[in-house]
């Protein structure tokens, strides 16, 4: 800001200054002092108000501060004589940006160009208002004037990014590259170019057009040497032969790439794909997420004739037989992984051989089976493979691991990889007998203590040797949990990592299966403790939060919940308000490519799928707070606009585009996506690793489930106004009852009940009943909470809606209600009762009665809250007759009905909650640590557990040193499982508050009952 | 097994399991796109097989007349790719960035004076430790200021170590 000097709007220099100054330095009280004093004396300079505006904003004022804006820009526009210099326009600006008035910035742009028409200080400024509104027309037309007025190449490439932009994120036609091209040709034939980034747009331009041929001849021509760095040069070149056919010539140029770079992999594959005339990779390229690329490409198969496709294969192993000849002392894997590639090439085209394929595996792992990475890098190739075949790899890996290891770390690192190849490409783990399972864990842990000491010299920054053989146990021990439902495995598996993360804090594989391991536990502020640990902030929040938004979102620690939701939304929307900017410095540093890349991504991240998640679970939140008191959910309604924007956002859903930016690369093996979590069941049919990469199943049912969630703050709404109405009616106070109300709430029934599944009729005879009485309660356990959310509104609906009356009075509009009740104690009770007050419960059951607690049972509170407010005599209203005082007291008693038994199943999840509090500590750790200590010979958990027991006690100070030695003491299985208890009792003390503070209100609505 | 390209936005969604590293920082939006849109040349990226993030380098190129010096503000292996000298590689693209295409003096970098393994590494490819810069990493932990000359630096004044250490306000650059 301090640089903002220079002819001030008039007034002299040295008398703005400290006001920058202290601005600058946040002394706004005092800046503020200031510039009343310069205003004194220059009431009418549009600059000084500006700076009083900005003043004002930075105060927290911000009507007062939009109101002197709009004074300043008056008089800007009144007064022709006075100076409108860049200076004033763009401290407006900021002012107005800062309150959002984008438009208003623009508009004094707009006129002070229109004034000065060429100014080219104000013309860059009044683009760059265009480039903040994403208005790409007038940035291009914005840009040609500039251009026009002084020639510059940089204008023109303004004006060809502007235009680039309505191609890919506005609605203009491809037809508008054709001029863009035709710009840049003229340009370069009076001008030529000077930037190495505006010759990268034109070839760009051209190549979005598929004009290969014309991009190759400006690539080889005299702009070619704008392109300083060789190798991107011949890249671009190699891409542009390829797309233009010239497969040829590409291979020659890839081939050139890789005598200079051997390592380059992807330039292999660019190499082979020429060979074979195959431009699948480049489509792959165009046609793939760029966030989730595929981990192979999918190639065709060949039209070669045999000959053709034999020789060139030979040539292909030629060349990189030479490679390898040419690079045999550097450790380079590019061209020992080429060879497996060709292989599988040959596979493809039905010409290969499983010999040779798993020959050239072996000897890749010959090579490089010590490196953690070598699992990675075969992943793809072993999939050609029948499962026999695998075996038979296998077998040849491990009978060549003994004989090759030379230093102790690559023979550790050998045996990590043999078995993360049983666990990941075998997918072995589900085809291994309990037992075998188990000796599996226990010689990984071992095999983990044994070669502890090999780490003895590192630094404590440094990753030790072996790390992978926890996270490996881990896997296994889950999966023994898996089969057998044997919750101690599950504690075991949490020791492991503990022990892990004991002596050496830093291992963020760990970190993560713990926090999930500990959520399913129900331990969730452990899981949420250790996910702080990976300090995930900024653009992490947006791949790494599915870790632990999901759990914390259906949890009553909502404290959490809310600090998650506020940070996320704060950094998307400040990216979202910085971008533009951003998008600026890229266009004023001639990076054009940047400009395109800035804009996209930032579209990218608005359409986040998570994004949208957390603005619509943020109002609910606040809802679920305030459901005590309907004074006050009335008033986070208010500020919702009674959930009006919701239900817009849920109209908009079905059209949206979502992106899903996730990385769920880390996530454990049984919870491979964020919906699906397989140690919940079902227990068979699954095995260890099917990792399912494809959205489009999840982004359906993402939708579905974020629509239907969006209509809540309205339903909850009109819910609330539905119950006071149909008192209304009943006292007959405002002699009718809103309609509009009652069919408002009836098209969202509709909506919601097609989001089940079902018609509106349908769905209301799922949950009250066929007139036979029969409900069908197996559709209702699938979707429960939304199911019994829907029958809070249904209900809420029938107190108000004629429509939903029978002639005889007693038709579904009671039978709604009781059967709300019903549900409601049915799901509720049964559920409690059928818990036993453990440590190891499923959690998820305990984790849906707080959901069936903190939503559809407090809704139905407010339901209740409503219907006695609108009832209790105000003194006003006069009570009429006889009938009335008759259905008051018939009000009166299913009020009591309802209050009776919603307090009665709220007692009883607190007396299970209560009993869970009674039990000592110790009683709780014995439950998690008894499991783990039982005898070593008999079948179940605890073998991994004795190793480590056993290692611990019996360590050697000399051999791990001491940093190590003493790291490993301070692991303590009791502590863990102290921890454990602690955090599962967190959350269900967490439970009880707010079922107390449900049970309160329910006692008070009693006695208001009674005053009835 | 590395491809070594410019680093574009959307990998900043997929750098996860490099960030997640304890020692690697994620900054905020506005400055990796701020070396995006200054210094495009200097933000490379290494891909693997799979398509698999291995770590990346940022930088800038910055000073005046003898001070004009590349800069590596960052440079990070995921777990699973160390050990293989992917940092070599990415330092001496951007070493060769800065010595071929804009001519710099010097390349420098600060680390942590406790950082032990990360000063040894850098001092195997060649740079020395020019100054300590006191209380440098959030005014607790001093830093080094590494560097290595350049061919443009004929007679290597630009790595001549200072004999004294600076406070951060002291230092030319940000």
């Amino acid at each position: 800001m301090a640089s903002k000097f220079g002819l001030a709007g008039g007034i002299p220099e040295r008398k703005v200054r400290p006001i920058w100054d202290a601005i600058d330095s946040r002394q706004f009280k005092n800046a503020f002092k200031q510039i009343t004093t310069l205003l004194s004396k220059h009431p009418n300079s549009p600059y000084a108000l500006a700076l009083k505006a900005l003043i004002l904003e930075r105060m927290g004022k911000p009507e007062e501060a939009l109101s002197v804006c709009l004074n300043a820009k008056e008089l800007l526009y009144a007064n022709d004589s006075l100076l409108m210099d860049d200076l004033t326009l763009s401290t407006l600006q900021i002012v107005f940006q800062r309150l959002d008035h984008l438009d208003l910035a623009t508009s004094c742009y707009e006129h002070a160009c229109g004034k000065f028409s060429n100014n080219l200080e104000l013309m860059m400024g009044l683009f760059n208002c265009y480039v903040r509104e994403y208005s790409f027309v007038k940035q291009q037309q914005t840009a040609i004037k500039m251009y026009k007025l002084v020639g510059e190449e940089r204008f023109l490439l303004w004006a060809v990014c502007s235009i680039q932009l309505q191609v890919f994120c506005g609605n203009g036609g491809e037809k508008l590259l054709l001029l863009a091209e035709g710009l840049l040709k003229k340009h370069v034939a009076s001008h030529s170019l000077h930037e190495p980034e505006a010759l990268m747009v034109y070839i760009s331009i051209l190549e979005q057009q598929a004009k290969y041929g014309d991009a190759l001849e400006i690539l080889s021509g005299k702009l070619g040497s704008l392109l300083m760095i060789e190798v991107d040069k011949l890249r671009i070149q190699g891409r542009l032969l390829a797309r233009a056919g010239d497969y040829a010539a590409a291979a020659n140029i890839f081939q050139k790439i890789l005598k200079s770079s051997p390592d380059d992999w992807q330039c292999f594959l660019h190499y082979l794909g020429c060979l074979l005339e195959d431009d699948s990779i480049w489509c792959d390229e165009a046609v793939n997420d760029p966030v989730h690329p595929p981990k192979f490409i999918n190639c065709k198969i060949s039209h070669l004739t045999d000959e053709l496709f034999d020789s060139r294969i030979s040539d292909a192993l030629a060349f990189i037989q030479k490679l390898q000849a040419d690079n045999i002392n550097n450790s380079i894997r590019c061209p020992y992984l080429a060879i497996i590639e060709i292989e599988r090439r040959k596979h493809l085209q039905e010409k290969g051989n499983d010999d040779n394929l798993i020959d050239a595996i072996v000897q890749y792992f010959d090579r490089f089976g010590h490196l953690s990475c070598f699992t990675s890098d075969v992943e793809m190739f072993s999939e050609v493979l029948i499962p026999d075949k695998k075996t038979e790899l296998l077998g040849k890996l491990m009978k060549n691991s003994g004989a090759l290891s030379t230093t102790p770390t690559k023979s550790l690192g050998q045996s990590i990889t043999l078995f993360k190849i049983q666990q990941i490409l075998m997918g072995h783990m589900s085809k291994m007998s309990e037992n075998e399972l188990e000796v599996s864990s226990v010689q990984m842990a071992e095999m983990y203590c044994k070669s502890l000491p090999l780490s003895k010299g590192l630094d404590l920054q440094e990753s030790m040797h072996g790390e992978e053989l926890l996270s490996m146990t881990c896997n296994v021990l889950v999966q023994l949990f898996w089969r057998t439902k044997n919750f101690g495995y599950l504690a075991e598996a949490i020791m492991v990592l503990e022990f892990g993360l004991a002596i050496r804090r830093h291992v963020s594989q760990y970190k993560i299966l713990l926090l999930h391991l500990y959520s399913h536990f129900g331990a969730l502020p452990v899981a949420y403790e250790w996910y702080k640990s990976l300090d995930v902030k900024n653009i992490l929040m947006e791949t790494v939060y599915h870790h632990i938004l999901p759990y914390v979102m259906v949890s009553p620690l909502w404290v959490e919940l809310n600090s998650l939701l506020k940070d996320y939304i704060k950094f998307m929307d400040d990216h979202f308000r910085e971008s533009a900017d951003l998008t600026f410095l890229a266009y004023r540093h001639r990076n054009y490519s940047k400009v395109i890349e800035f804009v996209q991504f930032k579209e990218r991240l608005q359409h986040s799928s998570q994004y949208l998640v957390a603005r619509v679970e943020t109002p609910i939140l606040l809802l679920k707070q305030k459901t005590d008191n309907i004074e006050e959910e009335e008033g986070v309604l208010e500020s919702l606009k009674c959930g009006v924007d919701f239900l817009e956002l849920s109209n908009e859903i079905g059209s949206k585009s979502l992106t899903f930016n996730e990385d769920l690369q880390t996530r454990p093996w049984w919870t491979p996506t964020l919906d699906k979590n397989y140690l919940l069941g079902p227990f068979e049919g699954i095995s260890y690793c099917p990792r399912e990469s494809s959205t489009k199943d999840r982004e359906t049912n993402f939708r579905r489930v974020i629509e239907k969630k969006s209509l809540l703050p309205r339903m909850i709404y009109l819910s609330i106004q539905c119950a006071s109405a149909s008192i209304k009616e009943h006292l007959k106070v405002n002699g009718s009852v809103p309609g509009k109300i009652s069919s408002e709430m009836k098209l969202l029934l509709e909506r919601y009940a097609q989001l089940l599944g079902y018609p509106l009729s349908e769905a209301i005879e799922v949950v009250v009943g066929s007139p036979s009485g029969e409900r069908s309660s197996s559709v209702v356990d699938y979707n429960l909470v939304d199911w019994l959310n829907f029958t809070v509104f249904l209900n809420a609906w029938s107190l108000s809606s004629h429509e939903f009356a029978q002639p005889d009075g007693n038709g579904w509009k009671t039978r709604t209600s009781s059967s709300l009740d019903s549900l409601l104690e049915k799901y509720i009770v049964e559920k409690v009762r059928s818990m036993e007050p453990q440590l190891c419960t499923p959690w998820n059951d305990v984790q849906l009665l707080i959901q069936l607690v903190s939503e559809p049972l407090a809704w139905h509170g407010l339901v209740i809250q409503s219907l006695l407010r609108s009832s209790l005599p105000s003194g006003k209203k006069k009570k009429k007759s006889g009938s009335v005082d008759q259905s008051s007291s018939h009000l009166a008693q299913t009020l009591a009905d309802s209050v009776q038994r919603l307090s009665f199943i709220v007692e009883e999840v607190m007396k299970w909650l209560r009993e869970w509090k009674s039990r000592t500590e110790d009683e709780h750790l014995e439950v998690i640590l008894a499991p783990l200590c039982s005898n070593v010979q008999s079948d179940g958990p605890g073998k991994v557990f004795h190793i480590l027991e056993t290692f611990v006690s019996s360590v050697n100070d000399t051999e791990l040193g001491n940093h190590i030695s003493e790291s490993v003491k301070s692991w303590s299985p009791s502590d863990v499982a102290r921890k454990m208890v602690t955090g599962k009792n967190k959350v269900l003390m967490e439970f009880l508050r707010i079922c107390e503070s449900k049970a309160k209100l329910l006692r008070s609505m009693k006695q208001r009952i009674a005053q009835l | 097994m590395t491809t070594i390209r410019r680093f574009y936005c959307n990998d900043l969604l997929r750098f996860a399991s490099v960030n997640l590293d304890h020692l690697t920082e994620t900054f905020n939006m506005s400055f990796y796109m701020t070396y995006l849109a200054r210094w495009p040349d200097y933000f490379d990226v290494a891909e693997g097989p799979g398509n698999r993030i291995m770590g990346y380098i940022m930088g800038k190129v910055e000073g005046q007349g003898e001070s004009w010096h590349g800069h590596v503000t960052a440079v990070t292996v995921a777990p699973e790719y160390r050990r293989m000298q992917l940092a070599k590689k990415l330092m001496n693209l951007l070493e060769e960035i800065s010595d071929t295409i804009d001519k710099a003096y010097f390349v420098d970098l600060f680390v942590r004076a406790s950082n032990t393994p990360a000063i040894k590494m850098y001092e195997k490819l060649g740079y020395v430790i020019y100054r300590r810069v006191l209380r440098y990493y959030s005014g607790e932990e001093d830093g080094l200021d590494m560097r290595k000359a350049l061919s443009r630096d004929v007679e290597k004044k630009s790595i001549i170590p200072l004999k004294r250490p600076i406070t951060p306000d002291e230092l030319e650059y940000d």
